[in-house]
């Protein structure tokens, strides 16, 4: 315990509990995903032995994980951009002063805190090609006659959609809170040399946006990969495997494939991806 | 060439109000098309075109309570309430034990509280699942609270932290002077300046806790399901009820809208997870 002393009794007391808990719960279980990784371990057969990197051989191997990892690619480059688009006119629309502005963002802000599977079976219901308003309905009145989920093409752009809906709000307010620093002088300064409403954009707001626009693309990124509940609920990964990300594909391979040594390397893979976002990320918070 | 101010305002203005008119209808459409459905016997449900004129009844809402599903509810709420109760008692005095340190240790355990947060769920819910069956544990209430609080600790501690570095230290000072204790100064001079912060914080991790799929998907099938599970289990049924399943949706959307329309200005930070202050 002599440890303890030298860290001081004030902080030390108070801090060890949660850093101790965390370690039991999550670095415990991190170093055990190290250790499941590198074991044959199937749940429906007796034997489980170590493997050496035999489950990254085999999973880099499959072309189901290459195909996981181009529609993860274009997952997460799709509902970033289509977040990102959509969250700057909120924030822009928003950073002003109108009646029932609190209301108008209370409403906006709301997805973001709905339970994403119910946000991926509200679109599933809409979208349904048999009973729901938009795909039995509206979609064919406009001449849109294919099911958006059972299409291979379509499905991972209706995932999207619901994801745009589920997230864009977090967008949103990392951009007005950006919006909200700058300082008005430098309107009134582009306003005085009869700059346009566009150039007034062009030259004065994006170029002080561009550090929350980088934070906000690094944040949706790594919630991107991570993303299971929305597509589970929609698609559970198909029509095939059209819509299935990393996280479906590694769920399907441990917990419906029950080999769980192979799906715990796909998570220390996942892992180690987002790891190098999160500290790019936590670079740029901390300046 | 200087345009009229006036006419700025006036293409601005059409611009934000027709924008964000379509944004509410895409926000709202969802939502309303959910209650709609929750009120709709099973044969309106499926007709179309749908039918925006109906007597609305409250049977689907009645299956919840009769077909034994209030259980999960129980369940989702107390896990949820434990996370707060669990959360607020490791995280508050480690929040603060943080904000008092200096150094490297200090920035070093900030930096690995908040890697966690961030951390996918996935390369955790494994190793748990794995250990939470040699302790013959899942579908067990624990099981979900644990899992839940490996987001929501570092979520109460990294909010806190920010927000007690920011109080001025003169006023614990004097009470440490005086001969108060450091949990004393903390629960006497710290926490009762705390009050709205402290309520943001519990509030959003019952949320986290409340809407979280993955953890409690995997590890509960039964007893101990929660909410989100119970909706993708019968999302994946043969035969849907959408009126019973939009029904359990829209009482899963209740925490959503007590939040955000109370407390929707001290969630922001714990929304985008300290990016923005």
């Amino acid at each position: 315990m002599a440890f303890l002393q030298r860290l001081g009794r004030f902080p030390a007391s108070f801090v060890l509990p949660a850093v101790l808990v965390l370690a039991a719960i999550v670095a415990f279980p991190t170093v055990y995903l190290l250790y499941l990784s590198l074991r044959h371990w199937v749940i429906i057969e007796p034997l489980r032995y170590f493997d050496g990197v035999g489950n990254f051989a085999r999973v880099l191997r499959s072309p189901d994980f290459w195909n996981s990892a181009r529609v993860t690619f274009l997952y997460i480059v799709s509902t970033s951009m289509a977040t990102l688009v959509l969250g700057m006119g909120l924030a822009l629309s928003l950073n002003r002063t109108f009646f029932l502005r609190g209301v108008v963002r209370a409403l906006v802000v709301l997805p973001l805190l709905i339970p994403p599977i119910v946000s991926g079976f509200a679109w599933k219901f809409l979208l349904n090609r048999e009973i729901g308003v938009l795909g039995s309905y509206l979609l064919p009145a406009i001449g849109v006659k294919a099911s958006l989920l059972a299409d291979p093409h379509l499905a991972l752009f209706s995932v999207v959609i619901a994801d745009m809906w589920s997230r864009t709000s977090f967008m949103f307010l990392i951009l007005i809170a950006a919006l909200q620093s700058i300082p008005a002088e430098l309107y009134e300064a582009a306003r005085i040399d009869g700059a346009s409403v566009l150039q007034e954009f062009r030259h004065v707001t994006l170029p002080l946006l561009v550090p929350a626009i980088v934070i906000g693309l690094i944040f949706r990124s790594i919630e991107a990969v991570n993303t299971f509940d929305l597509i589970y609920v929609m698609t559970q990964g198909g029509p095939g495997t059209a819509t299935m990300t990393l996280s479906i594909y590694g769920w399907k391979v441990a917990f419906t494939s029950f080999d769980i040594g192979r799906g715990a390397a796909i998570a220390v893979m996942m892992l180690i991806a987002t790891v190098v976002g999160t500290t790019a990320l936590i670079r740029r918070i901390r300046r | 060439m200087r345009r009229p101010a006036r006419k700025r305002l006036k293409w601005g203005h059409a611009f934000v109000t027709v924008y964000l008119a379509i944004y509410l209808v895409f926000v709202l459409f969802p939502i309303v098309w959910l209650v709609l459905g929750s009120l709709k016997s099973r044969y309106e449900a499926l007709l179309v075109p749908p039918k925006l004129l109906f007597r609305p009844t409250f049977l689907a809402f009645d299956k919840i309570l009769s077909g034994g599903l209030l259980h999960v509810f129980g369940n989702s709420l107390s896990i949820g309430l434990a996370n707060v109760a669990l959360a607020m008692l490791l995280g508050i005095p480690a929040a603060y034990g943080l904000s008092r340190m200096r150094g490297a240790a200090r920035d070093n355990i900030a930096f690995w509280i908040l890697s966690i947060r961030m951390a996918p769920a996935f390369g955790l819910v494994i190793p748990i699942y794995a250990l939470m069956r040699g302790l013959h544990l899942l579908d067990t209430l624990p099981a979900v609270i644990v899992a839940h609080l490996t987001i929501n600790l570092p979520l109460a501690v990294w909010l806190l932290l920010s927000y007690f570095d920011e109080l001025p230290e003169d006023m614990e000072e004097a009470a440490l002077i005086d001969g108060a204790s450091r949990l004393q100064a903390l629960t006497r001079v710290i926490l009762p300046l705390s009050g709205p912060m402290l309520v943001a914080v519990a509030l959003l991790v019952f949320v986290f806790s409340w809407n979280e799929f993955l953890f409690a998907f995997i590890l509960t099938s039964s007893r101990a399901q929660t909410v989100p599970a119970l909706i993708a289990s019968l999302a994946g049924t043969m035969n849907f009820d959408w009126p019973l399943m939009s029904a359990i949706s829209v009482a899963a959307l209740v925490p959503a809208f007590i939040v955000v329309f109370l407390a929707q200005r001290s969630i922001t930070e714990g929304l985008t997870m300290g990016a923005i202050k």
